[in-house]
């Protein structure tokens, strides 16, 4: 059989938050959540970002790590912090290009997500991509996401200068094949009150009457 | 009030490595320096404390070799450790803070109040699970009473003689100075809790070790991510020294000293394999732990000072001191996120809630699609 | 008079909710010797697989049901969470009497002597009828057929309804009249196969949120997604085309389509002549319903609308789902008819990837609108008014036919006769109506207007408050028996748990109280088993027919769908249990070959003419109003508001407008907004977003109190299915005054009180705002 992957798609996320609800209910979070999942920003939109750890080939976090608490396994799998070592600095919450680590001040600890290294180490699925209702996250073989999927899954990431490769796929658009994360264009005036007239779907109707009530 | 420090910090310098003949190992230059400063100034304090091998028990002098040697390990690997670079970052600036001026009486308090909390109550192993705690605890104080009898009566540094005046009372000798207002019963309550402070503190290390392994043979995530070189045998090897210890009392009292020789050579050997295992294993983490103290000082200088906002939301996520730290490591650890745009100069400026956002978001962007 | 007897802090203090977080005996990290129980969630009409964690009679966690056919360990937040109703703090453990400063704990036997008196005392008063019963379809098919049986046969009732009254009703009735059965006409495997989806009046991802998974895996197969709704609500923003459609005006946008799609000639002809009834009607109705005129009153653009007949039209396959926001509506079964007027004409039903479904709501929303705790309906779909079907019925449960009382009042009419001093008591199970049904103050009013009130629940909600006798109930975990999903898959639930305290199965309860009423002969069961076998008898020959379905079977084949009927001429005609055959493998898709419920086997066109809401908005009330779910909440939330991590990820209903109506009113997020409406008013704040159209505000329905949604809308029935009009009412947005702004804030401090003792290192704060963002 061949390697069991995992694929996000956030255009698909419906922003329920079934994964972070059952990532809590993990036996070793003790009701805490790996995954983050927000909206992007809900006055203009429903869409969300969901964010599992990408699991870099080469992790950033790992790299700025002052205690050598984290640790990528032969597997690929980037671990969560070691309980005895970390030190709680947050430099990997800060460094991590995704933002993926989350520093806990009531433990003084960073836990991440470590793709249920308790369930998939056993062959099970990680708890997120069990629950995700619309396959938002999915795990599963290369070959069975094809059969059932469109896009393509792409694991190269590009952040300026730098490129970053992970376990974890992205779905891409069909033929796309890497990722230049842009910051540029999503920059627009995000706190302007009418910047996202132009994302208006009701745009098209006619303008309110004016009343003694409106 | 503890305040931030603008300065960047001195560029790097590493020294050659120190090519081991015939091995065709090198070993760090610093490290080696420091592992065999403070092993010669232990040597030293043993040669002194002991009145020039005078008080010496020859017996011992396993356990004492392998002590020096392994804090021959601990300080050399201590040393390496420091020069990595995000390390290295917290060591300077832990050192920085707290010599800051004006502020050195209160961050000595302060140093004692978080030494308390974090290197002995352990309050933030309390806070993830009270049943690890209550196993580290068990552990923790089981070593440090062992370690606390056991290094002086190795070094020769203390002895217990019997007082002349009443035979039946010992006396402690520290130094070489016969401490004659310290003399107590052998049968007395504290008699026998010299007689048995080690065999205490293998009761209590056993106790937390059954504890221990109770969870990692119970515990999934424990089973999956545990290793037998990390994880299991640090357990092992506190196990077999507690253990052999305590047959030495066995021994020595209901079998009038059967095996008593066999145990004692079972038990050097596994003191001195810990001993041994000291600066490379698991229990390295002990070592490593101090640098807690150090980063509670960076981030309460770090909150007291200008913050860094995010370049893309304006939010502030972190003290500007760590991101321009952190930007400052990144080439060292073959990272490179800066950008040419004007706007984001370094994917570092961004906060992570819009990292996060910025993968969906670009993943939107290449779809074109008319809403998001 | 039945008003509650503590202040709104003492009710919080004694009875909650309370903000549930922790597993019994908290977080651990070693949980082996948990049992595992397959069961289902009970939290939405898809009936997810779930396994229960189990351990010492406490349920302690989960864990995904990878074989469950329907979800595939799929679960939504409130089925992960779901367990986390067990052992909970606010669980009522005794039987209360209540008096004039609260609730004393009383014993079974005093709890239910007192609940007969008071029955026997009121019916011979005021007559048989002037005693009602309410349930609900959280209950499994086994306590809805007894509900029924109960009401009618040891209360002697005709007034029992429930509160599937505010839910699938408009589509029952608007399916019987198009189908002759009201079913989804398929299971879900369908939709996968269909080459168009058409959405309409449903927030799938918030109130179905596995039916995604399938609406995506029909997308990825190439099909086209239509999504109309007056919000922009998740699905509909990757939607293909999107209607945003005015609420209310759902009719005029299906008889616009349909004319275009006659006008272009996309009707399946030879299916319409072949299978169906009334066509030239139907087509003669809608030939002025142009896609402009339709656009007039939907405000979706005309071409918008040609563009979705002709999508619809064209493709080979097409499935239509819609749910409340089209039959919450005085129009409701209309709308329905409507879409299965579009499904006949272009033949879109009874083959593969073709159908029209409705989505249910409620846990058991499909099966328990088929056994008899309607008010107009008997066993297997029956009609209480058919005398055939009542002799049947009779026959089943050995009692003399003129003891069959005959068709009462449906919810909001028995809250309305209440109000009218008609009926004097009430038993409720399972029904919530302060919150869940419109117009709350008057609601309240009439509660308190109750001589006798009993209820069986398993929380004090907020109707039970004004219970005199409170008789605690079981859980869903703690009795087992089938269920009937969305898709009209009968499921077993299954007990892995028994009920805590002194609290007890509500089947046990119902026995007990038909015994003291001297009518135990006809409840002699002995399990829930004994209950289901008695409804396979009771159901064969109607249309919902469970004859040939056995716990085993459901067991085995992970569900079946009925009809099941009887294949043997034995099974046909004996009065035997134990002789019914169970050979028929069930129907996943019905209508195959054309085949329709009807004597004649064809499908009826039903006539639809526009016409607007009951309240339209005018000069006083210019805003239109309309209200539904959140994901993280069920239905008047007494289950769910209770589960602490639940609530966190919406703790409050705000309202939400778009920003040009916003800037006309001068409102931005998370200002307190008082929002008025001819029946009530409600201060909370507000949510600026640009997902919902510009001349309507939403609020979501599931609290109770001062920030109940339902203290807006109005009772304004459906004529035909009775369902209220909660989707279409209209209202006032202004900015809130301090002493508004206290008000509502003092609402938000005792929505809820948060358990105490979290386990250490827990960072509720931090979670919170992890499960807010």
């Amino acid at each position: 059989m061949s390697e069991m992957r995992f694929f996000v798609d956030p255009v698909r996320c419906i922003g329920c938050k079934a994964c972070m609800q059952g990532c809590s209910e993990c036996a070793t979070h003790r009701g805490k959540s790996m995954i983050h999942l927000e909206y992007i920003e809900r006055g203009t939109s429903t869409q969300t970002a969901p964010m599992v750890c990408m699991h870099c080939d080469l992790p950033t976090c790992a790299a700025v790590c002052p205690a050598d608490a984290i640790k990528r396994t032969e597997d690929g799998i980037v671990q969560s912090s070691q309980a005895p070592r970390c030190i709680g600095c947050s430099n990997c919450v800060n460094a991590c290009p995704f933002g993926v680590p989350r520093y806990y001040p009531e433990i003084d600890q960073m836990l991440k997500c470590d793709m249920c290294y308790d369930r998939t180490s056993l062959g099970k699925k990680p708890m997120c991509a069990s629950v995700c209702p619309s396959e938002a996250l999915f795990y599963g073989t290369l070959e069975e996401f094809q059969s059932r999927r469109q896009g393509t899954p792409s694991n190269t990431f590009q952040f300026g200068a730098q490129t970053i490769t992970t376990k974890v796929f992205l779905v891409l658009p069909a033929g796309d094949v890497g990722l230049n994360m842009d910051v540029l264009s999503h920059m627009d005036a995000r706190f302007e009150p009418d910047a996202f007239d132009h994302l208006d779907p009701f745009a098209h109707l006619e303008p309110l009457p004016m009343g003694e009530h409106l | 009030m503890l305040k931030p420090s603008g300065a960047a910090l001195p560029p790097r310098h590493d020294p050659d490595p120190v090519m081991v003949p015939v091995m065709d190992v090198t070993l760090d230059r610093r490290g080696l320096i420091a592992g065999v400063v403070f092993s010669l100034l232990l040597t030293l304090a043993v040669y002194l404390g002991s009145q020039r091998f005078h008080g010496f028990d020859g017996a011992l002098a396993g356990y004492c070799f392998a002590t020096v040697f392994a804090l021959f390990g601990v300080v050399y690997r201590y040393a390496v450790w420091l020069q990595r670079p995000a390390t290295r970052v917290y060591w300077k600036r832990g050192w920085e803070l707290f010599w800051q001026p004006g502020q050195r009486l209160r961050n000595t308090l302060l140093f004692f109040k978080m030494g308390w909390e974090k290197m002995l109550e352990q309050r933030f192993i309390r806070k993830r699970s009270r049943d690890r705690w209550l196993a580290h605890q068990l552990i923790f104080w089981g070593c440090v009473i062992a370690i606390l009898i056991t290094f002086p009566l190795t070094f020769g540094w203390l002895r217990f003689e019997s007082d002349f005046t009443h035979p039946s009372n010992y006396l402690v000798v520290l130094f070489g100075q016969r401490l004659e207002f310290f003399t107590f019963p052998a049968r007395g309550v504290i008699g026998w809790l010299f007689m048995h402070g080690l065999n205490i503190a293998a009761v209590l290390c056993l106790a937390g070790i059954s504890l221990a392994v109770g969870r990692r043979v119970k515990d999934e995530a424990e089973i999956s991510t545990q290793r037998f070189d990390n994880d299991i045998m640090p357990l092992v090897l506190l196990f077999a020294v507690s253990v052999t210890g305590m047959m030495l009392t066995v021994s020595n009292m209901f079998l009038e000293g059967k095996f008593y020789y066999w145990i004692t050579t079972t038990h050097a050997v596994t003191v001195m394999l810990w001993l041994l295992y000291l600066p490379f294993g698991k229990f390295f983490h002990i070592f490593q732990r101090i640098a807690n103290v150090g980063v509670w000082f960076y981030k309460a200088a770090g909150a007291n000072g200008p913050q860094a906002e995010c370049a893309r939301c304006g939010e502030a996520y972190t003290s500007a001191m760590q991101r321009e730290d952190l930007k400052a490591i990144l080439p060292d650890l073959g990272f490179d996120y800066r950008n040419n745009e004007q706007a984001v100069d370094n994917w570092q400026n961004l906060c992570p809630g819009c990292r996060r956002k910025l993968m969906t978001l670009n993943q939107f962007r290449v779809t074109g699609k008319e809403f998001m | 008079m039945a008003r509650p007897p503590l202040s709104r802090e003492e009710f919080l203090q004694e009875f909650g909710p309370t903000l549930h977080y922790a597993p019994p005996g908290g977080f651990r990290t070693v949980d082996d010797d948990a049992a595992l129980v397959d069961t289902h969630c009970c939290f939405c009409g898809q009936q997810c697989g779930i396994r229960l964690k189990v351990k010492d009679n406490a349920v302690v966690g989960f864990e995904p049901r990878y074989e469950f056919p329907f979800n595939k360990g799929k679960l939504c937040p409130k089925g992960i969470k779901r367990y986390l109703q067990g052992s909970h703090p606010d669980r009522l453990l005794h039987p209360m009497r209540r008096t004039p400063d609260g609730y004393e704990r009383v014993t079974w036997d005093e709890a239910l002597s007192e609940t007969v008196s008071k029955i026997r005392e009121i019916q011979a008063k005021y007559g048989k009828d002037s005693f009602a019963m309410l349930s609900g379809v959280s209950l499994t098919n086994e306590k809805s057929y007894l509900v029924g049986k109960f009401a009618r046969v040891a209360l002697q009732t005709a007034n029992l309804d429930y509160n599937g009254r505010l839910c699938m009703v408009s589509a029952g009735a608007g399916n019987k009249k198009a189908y002759g059965i009201d079913r989804a006409s398929n299971a879900w495997d369908d939709i996968p196969r269909a080459k168009v989806i058409f959405a309409i009046g449903t927030n799938i991802a918030e109130c179905f949120p596995i039916t995604t998974d399938y609406i995506w895996r029909a997308r990825d197969a190439g099909a086209r997604l239509i999504y109309a709704d007056p919000r922009m609500v998740p699905m509909a923003r990757t939607a293909d085309l999107f209607l945003p459609l005015r609420i209310g005006s759902d009719s005029a946008l299906l008889m616009g389509m349909l004319h275009v799609i006659i006008r272009d000639g996309l009707t399946d002809e030879a299916f319409i002549q072949a299978h169906t009834v009334g066509f030239d009607d139907v087509r003669a109705a809608v030939s002025h319903a142009t896609p402009e005129w339709a656009a007039e009153i939907t405000g979706v653009p005309a071409e918008k609308i040609e563009l979705a007949a002709r999508w619809y039209g064209e493709a080979e396959t097409g499935f239509i789902l819609h749910a409340r926001g089209l039959e919450h509506q005085t129009k409701g079964v209309e709308n329905v008819m409507s879409c299965a007027n579009l499904a006949l004409a272009t033949g879109k039903i009874g083959r593969e990837g073709c159908g029209h479904s409705t989505i249910t709501g409620q846990g058991n929303g499909q099966g328990g609108r088929e056994h008899g705790h309607k008010c107009d309906q008997l066993p297997g779909n029956r009609d209480i008014t058919n005398p055939e079907h009542r002799r049947y019925i009779c026959d089943v449960w050995g009692l003399p036919e003129e003891e069959l009382p005959g068709k009462g009042l449906t919810a909001q009419e028995i809250l309305n006769a209440i109000h009218a001093g008609e009926i004097k008591g009430l038993l409720s199970i399972c029904f919530n109506p302060l919150v869940s049904l419109p117009d709350a103050n008057f609601n309240r009013e009439a509660l308190n207007k109750l001589e006798h009130y009993s209820v069986i629940d398993f929380f004090l909600s907020e109707t039970a408050e004004h219970a005199d006798i409170v008789l605690p109930g079981s859980l869903h975990e703690e009795d087992e028996g089938t269920s009937t999903s969305g898709e009209g898959r009968v499921i077993k639930i299954n007990a892995p748990v028994t009920p805590p305290g002194e609290a007890r199965r509500d089947w046990e309860i119902l026995l007990d109280i038909a015994q003291r009423l001297g009518r135990g002969r006809y409840f002699q069961y002995g399990s829930t088993q004994e209950i289901f076998n008695e409804l396979r008898l009771a159901s064969r020959g109607g249309t919902a027919d469970y004859s040939g379905i056995t716990w085993e079977k459901v067991v085995n084949n992970q569900g079946v769908f009925w009809p099941c009927p009887q294949v043997t001429e034995r099974g046909n005609t004996t009065m035997h249990i134990e002789e019914l055959d169970s050979v028929h493998p069930g129907t996943p898709r019905l209508f195959e070959g054309g085949q329709f419920y009807f004597p004649d086997g064809r499908a009826r066109f039903n006539v639809v003419k526009w016409r607007e809401s009951a309240e339209v908005v005018d000069d006083e009330y210019p805003v239109w109003f309309t209200t539904g779910r959140v994901v993280s909440q069920y239905l008047s939330g007494t289950q769910t508001r209770r589960i602490g991590p639940l609530v966190d990820q919406f703790p409050h209903p705000k309202l939400e407008l778009h920003p040009r109506l916003a800037r006309q009113l001068g409102i931005q997020t998370d200002d307190w907004v008082t929002v008025t409406s001819r029946r009530g008013q409600v201060t909370i704040q507000a949510n600026v977003v640009n997902t919902i159209r510009p001349d309507t505000v939403f609020m979501a329905y599931h609290w109770g109190g001062r920030q109940s949604a339902n203290l807006l809308t109005q009772r304004a029935l459906d004529p035909i299915s009775k369902i209220p009009e909660f989707k279409v009412s209209t209202c006032q947005v202004r900015l809130a005054t301090p002493e508004e702004i206290v008000e509502g804030e003092n609402a938000r401090r005792l929505s809820a009180v948060t358990e105490k003792n979290l386990p250490a290192g827990y960072g509720l704060n931090a979670r919170r705002q992890e499960l807010r963002r």
